[in-house]
């Protein structure tokens, strides 16, 4: 049996315990000085997962061409998809986005199903159904008023080699194309091979393929771009080694792309 | 006795939960957010030389979400030990200048009427969460997730996510790859020349 004095301690050190709890702040009060008073957060930091790094052993190559690609950026590809913009109604760069994002369906459908993502293949095989035909060849995009048809995370080649297992090997920049890596550049080839695209749907079969193909692929790059016109600039901008600042984006967005 | 204690405890712990209720991550982001895009829309700001009294206004509602001193140290991670005292305050200063600057000028620049969907918060630990969000850009959508510490009695923004892009991962990688190389107090010159550059750069186009 617990005499009444024997109640009263624990009690008093449970009601000192909520005061506590209450009043962060007076645990810590007397740390002032910059960086003590944070001093938990490096020790924290060793404990997170370190960020994503990728070889770069054609850092010359690679930081060439991206003073290329930042020239080609400002002097063709921004005034190109700036007067692009001016002059097209939004619905029509919707629909031309649309039309594209409907056409490369069949390549993510079949790397869900490479990667084992049945329900994500589910619904890029139903989209592709319901745009191609409802959304009239995939200008629009009825399927997104269907909850069960919202919009999934694309999937591509260098993901599903990611999935099982390839690595990044190394970092690299092509001209125009942008920022890639060894992997994401071979698996670059795999999805051109089942993209049907631009081979099936070329309103003019006698032009040679080749130059129907990479025309669709300029549009689809222009078009695009003029939704995300400023982004590149403001990347650019807020950043203290631009190159190294675009490595790390393209490597950390790939990174949640194949985590999805 | 007993009860008078039991009925004590009770109430302090309920007035805990009112008080924890109140700051809940997302309101962090979320009124500090909403009250932003306010003053972006606002037509009374609409003027040329109301610009500087615009960019104050926000930067006043910035300050109260974004802990800038934990941007920092997160931003420069191990090497955050090499840097004195001096250099340590410096830094700040100058790296909360940057952000300042190329944020809040591409806001008021390139703020075309974009919405901002909250989606949730997510509770990693007692003192970390991540309020996600959304922003609406005709029919773009761009994923922004914030990271959340709470210490002195508040919920304070340390990192945003766009697209799986962490800021602070994303100035670590750039600050280890000068230090590998310069010392801190060289960084810390590159990043005041970067500030005062863009300061005359924002002069000159408000005197045009």
């Amino acid at each position: 049996m617990l005499s009444r004095q024997h109640m009263t301690i624990p009690i008093m050190l449970l009601f000192l315990a909520v005061l506590l709890c209450s009043f962060p702040r007076l645990t810590c009060a007397a740390d002032q000085e910059i960086g003590d008073a944070y001093a938990d957060i490096l020790s924290d930091l060793e404990e997170e997962t370190p960020a994503v790094r990728v070889a770069d052993p054609l850092y010359y190559w690679n930081k060439g061409m991206y003073h290329v690609n930042d020239r080609l950026y400002f002097w063709l590809m921004k005034p190109v998809a700036t007067g692009y913009k001016k002059v097209t109604p939004d619905p029509v760069r919707n629909s031309i986005k649309n039309f594209f994002s409907n056409l490369m369906a069949p390549v993510r459908f079949v790397n869900c199903i490479l990667q084992g993502k049945s329900e994500k293949a589910g619904v890029e095989l139903g989209r592709f159904m319901v745009n191609t035909t409802v959304g009239l060849g995939g200008f629009w995009s009825p399927a997104d008023k269907e909850p069960s048809l919202r919009k999934v995370s694309g999937e591509d080649f260098g993901q599903t080699l990611a999935v099982y297992g390839v690595g990044n090997g190394f970092y690299l920049v092509w001209p125009v194309i942008g920022p890639s890596t060894l992997r994401d550049t071979a698996a670059m080839g795999f999805d051109n091979v089942i993209a049907p695209g631009p081979y099936l749907l070329s309103p003019m079969p006698y032009l040679d393929t080749e130059i129907t193909s990479l025309s669709m692929w300029a549009v689809d790059k222009v078009n695009a771009l003029s939704f995300r016109l400023g982004d590149y600039e403001a990347l650019k901008g807020a950043a203290i080694e631009p190159y190294e600042a675009f490595r790390d984006a393209y490597i950390q967005n790939r990174e949640k792309k194949i985590r999805e | 006795m007993k009860k008078a204690i039991i009925a004590l405890i009770t109430f302090l712990f309920s007035i805990s939960n009112v008080y924890e209720i109140g700051r809940q991550p997302l309101d962090q982001v979320k009124i500090p957010i909403e009250k932003a895009i306010a003053v972006l829309k606002n037509p009374e700001y609409m003027g040329e030389e109301k610009k500087e009294m615009q960019r104050e206004r926000i930067w006043e509602i910035v300050q109260e979400a974004f802990d800038f001193k934990l941007i920092s140290i997160r931003a420069v991670a191990r090497s955050w030990r090499n840097f004195d005292k001096k250099q340590k305050e410096e830094f700040v200063v100058q790296f909360t200048e940057l952000l300042r600057n190329t944020y809040i000028d591409k806001l008021q620049g390139e703020f075309h009427d974009e919405e901002v969907l909250f989606l949730g918060q997510d509770m990693i630990s007692e003192d970390k969460a991540v309020v996600k969000s959304k922003i609406l850009r005709g029919n773009v959508e761009i994923p922004m997730d914030y990271s959340m510490h709470f210490h002195d009695n508040k919920w304070w923004i340390y990192d945003v996510n766009i697209e799986g892009v962490s800021l602070v991962k994303n100035y670590r990688n750039q600050f280890k790859s000068i230090l590998a190389k310069e010392s801190p107090d060289q960084l810390i010159l590159r990043l005041k020349e970067k500030n005062e550059k863009h300061e005359r750069d924002r002069t000159l186009t408000q005197e045009k």
